[in-house]
């Protein structure tokens, strides 16, 4: 069964009297264990599309369906609820609240499901053991590197073990090896945890660490490639 | 619900982690409330000198058109008169010496009584704390002080005490419900009559209290006392005690009606700090607030903490503040004199838990608005603020 299943998806956005079409009637089919990488020019609505996918953002027309979901009929608060159990969301920058501590950072969408303390310490210990960062448990963001607060920010994204994994230009404002660090843990979190991933990137490397590439030009799919097998 | 006592560690960080806006926020409070505190106490204190309740029962019997205690010169005989008048309980002729008849914060008020009716009237009401009421009847000059007035002047039984040309010795100390005791020195009325006056008009007092059987007939007995002495040589005018310690206490009530904008504009001023804190704190936080609903935070859990965060502020400010002036008013213990009644300002917890309790709730008021704007920003927009 298809993760994600996007049907004939129109954005459009009013600017005073013009209105720009960011999407246009774009179909696209995403099967559970995917990862696929979304390319393409500044402005071709990338970011537009995975706002959608994460339910932050509503269609002009057009239908989404998440295992089954139909979010786009959600109401608010309901959609909030889908968010909290389904997806995890990485930004490329300011992703952490700057007065919490990478633990505290990490614990917040657990608060809004009914754990013990000990039971959110534990999956928080976990995520950030998982994201090699155990140690620097009490530090500020301005106390980490872009890299690290990257990590920080893909822990809380797994924190409640969403289906679905979303990076818009996750490693845009990263260093390679920083880059290589984080693209090697979304390629884990892919390979060995089966997470759905959807990421933006517009570097044609990083691209190729995940399995499909799709590409956006002016609101609609242009083109798309499968590989059988990632890059290393 | 449990999700929101889930956030309240979320919401204090942010107001720990920031202690230079919360900490100038959190004293600017705390003055204001300070402020509103203190004028509330005085005015609590006129409210309780000079509102009838519904149990008084005593009367000032006073010379007609006089108002200080100089002045006001009756003969004692008149006792007799008031108490054969139906409704008088008991009447105590009073001789008051003040070394001030103006508006003081340091008045002593020296009132003479006859041993017989005061003992057993108003000495069942008081408590000694120091030295004896024998004591007192066993010496001619000798005075029993109230407490506020003893601490102020630093008294204890044994010592001698002049004041107003009055030298008495000091007999014993007390503590009394009523605040006209609490700052007068109580001396055997011929005493003070001859200290007083060495030219020999002895027989003159300056007032009458008079206990009356019920709160009913205060009116009544009232006008027949005056009635009694229309024509005489000395007219009366007579009030319930309440009534009379607010004409004395005309110009204290005047300045403290004026105060009261003081208290009214501190919570304006409580209520701009929070509104102000907390406009500028949301405004920063749009793109944390994006974060937090994009993890699955609804409108309402983010207007929740918005809300709560300024209800903190406005609780802890408030805390400081009402307790400061709880404590400032204890140690002082200020009273005002004027023409021999006092007002006395004290620390009430019922002001202080009010005054806390208005300023939590003007927190939550003035975090209303920015809560419903954090509430209702689109998440979209949120992130390209950031
Ligand atoms: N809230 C908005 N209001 C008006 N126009 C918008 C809004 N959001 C996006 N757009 C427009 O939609 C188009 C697509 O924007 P989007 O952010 O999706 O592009 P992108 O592919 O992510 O670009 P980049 O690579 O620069 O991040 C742009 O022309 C943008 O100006
Ligand atoms: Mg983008």
């Amino acid at each position: 069964m298809a993760a994600i299943e996007c049907r004939a998806l129109r954005k459009d956005y009013r600017r005073g009297d013009e209105v720009i079409h960011t999407l246009m009637d774009v179909d696209l089919s995403i099967d559970a264990g995917g990862f696929v990488a979304l390319m393409g020019p500044s402005g071709s609505g990338k970011t537009t599309l995975l706002n959608l996918l994460a339910g932050i953002d509503r269609p002009t027309a057009g239908s989404i369906a998440v295992d089954g979901t139909e979010i786009t009929r959600l109401g608010r608060g309901a959609l909030a609820a889908w968010r909290s159990g389904t997806v995890g969301y990485v930004f490329q920058l300011y992703n952490l609240v700057p007065v919490l501590t990478a633990y505290e950072n990490v614990e917040l969408p657990l608060l809004l499901h009914p754990l013990t303390r000990a039971e959110r310490h534990r999956r928080v210990s976990e995520a950030l053991e998982l994201v090699g960062l155990a140690a620097r448990h009490s530090h500020l963001p301005r106390q980490l590197s872009g890299g690290q607060e990257q990590r920080v920010a893909i822990a809380r994204a797994i924190v409640t073990r969403p289906r679905l994994l979303l990076a818009d230009e996750p490693t845009g404002d990263l260093d390679r090896e920083s880059a290589a660090q984080v693209m090697d843990l979304l390629a884990r979190l892919n390979r060995e945890l089966g997470q759905t991933i959807v990421m933006v990137t517009h570097d044609p490397a990083t691209a190729l660490r995940a399995l499909r590439t799709v590409h956006l030009e002016k609101g609609s799919i242009v083109d798309a490639t499968v590989r059988a097998e990632a890059a290393p | 619900m449990s999700t929101l006592l889930r956030t309240v560690p979320y919401v204090w960080r942010n107001l720990v982690r920031r202690p230079l806006r919360t900490g100038l926020t959190v004293a600017g409070i705390a003055v204001a409330t300070f402020l509103f505190s203190f004028v509330e106490s005085m005015r609590d204190g006129v409210r309780r000198a000079t509102e009838a309740g519904a149990s008084e029962t005593t009367l000032v019997v006073y010379r007609q058109n006089r108002f200080c205690p100089f002045a006001s010169q009756l003969p004692q005989s008149y006792a007799s008169t008031i108490a054969r008048i139906p409704g008088v309980r008991s009447a105590v002729p009073i001789k008051i010496v003040v070394n001030n008849c103006r508006a003081s914060l340091d008045v002593v008020t020296f009132r003479g009584v006859p041993e017989e009716g005061f003992i057993e009237g108003k000495m069942r009401t008081v408590r000694m704390v120091e030295g004896s009421l024998d004591a007192w009847k066993s010496r001619g000059d000798a005075a029993l002080v109230g407490a506020a007035l003893a601490e102020r002047r630093r008294l204890r039984p044994g010592d001698r005490f002049t004041a107003a040309g009055v030298s008495t010795w000091i007999a014993g100390i007390f503590e009394s419900p009523d605040v006209q005791d609490r700052n007068v020195a109580y001396v055997h009325l011929p005493f003070l009559q001859e200290s007083a006056q060495r030219g020999g008009t002895g027989g003159i007092v300056t007032q009458f209290n008079v206990e009356v059987e019920d709160h009913a007939s205060l009116e009544p007995v009232a006008a027949a006392i005056d009635a009694a002495f229309a024509s005489d040589q000395f007219p009366t005018t007579t009030r319930p005690e309440s009534a009379f310690v607010a004409r004395a206490a005309r110009d204290v009530l005047a300045i403290v009606g004026f105060a009261s904008v003081v208290g009214w504009a501190s919570l304006a001023a409580v209520f701009a700090l929070i509104a102000n804190a907390i406009a500028l704190a949301v405004r920063d936080r749009v793109r944390d607030h994006a974060i937090l609903q994009t993890l699955g935070f609804t409108g309402g859990t983010l207007a929740w903490t918005v809300m709560l965060e300024a209800t903190m502020l406005g609780l802890s400010g408030g805390a400081i503040g009402a307790a400061g002036a709880y404590g400032v008013l204890r140690a002082a213990g200020i009273n005002f004199t004027m023409e021999g009644v006092s007002i006395e300002v004290t620390s009430g917890t019922a002001v202080a838990v009010a005054a806390i309790g208005i300023a939590a709730l003007l927190g939550a008021v003035a975090g209303a608005a920015p809560a419903w704007g954090a509430a209702r920003r689109e998440i979209v927009q949120g992130l390209r603020a950031g």
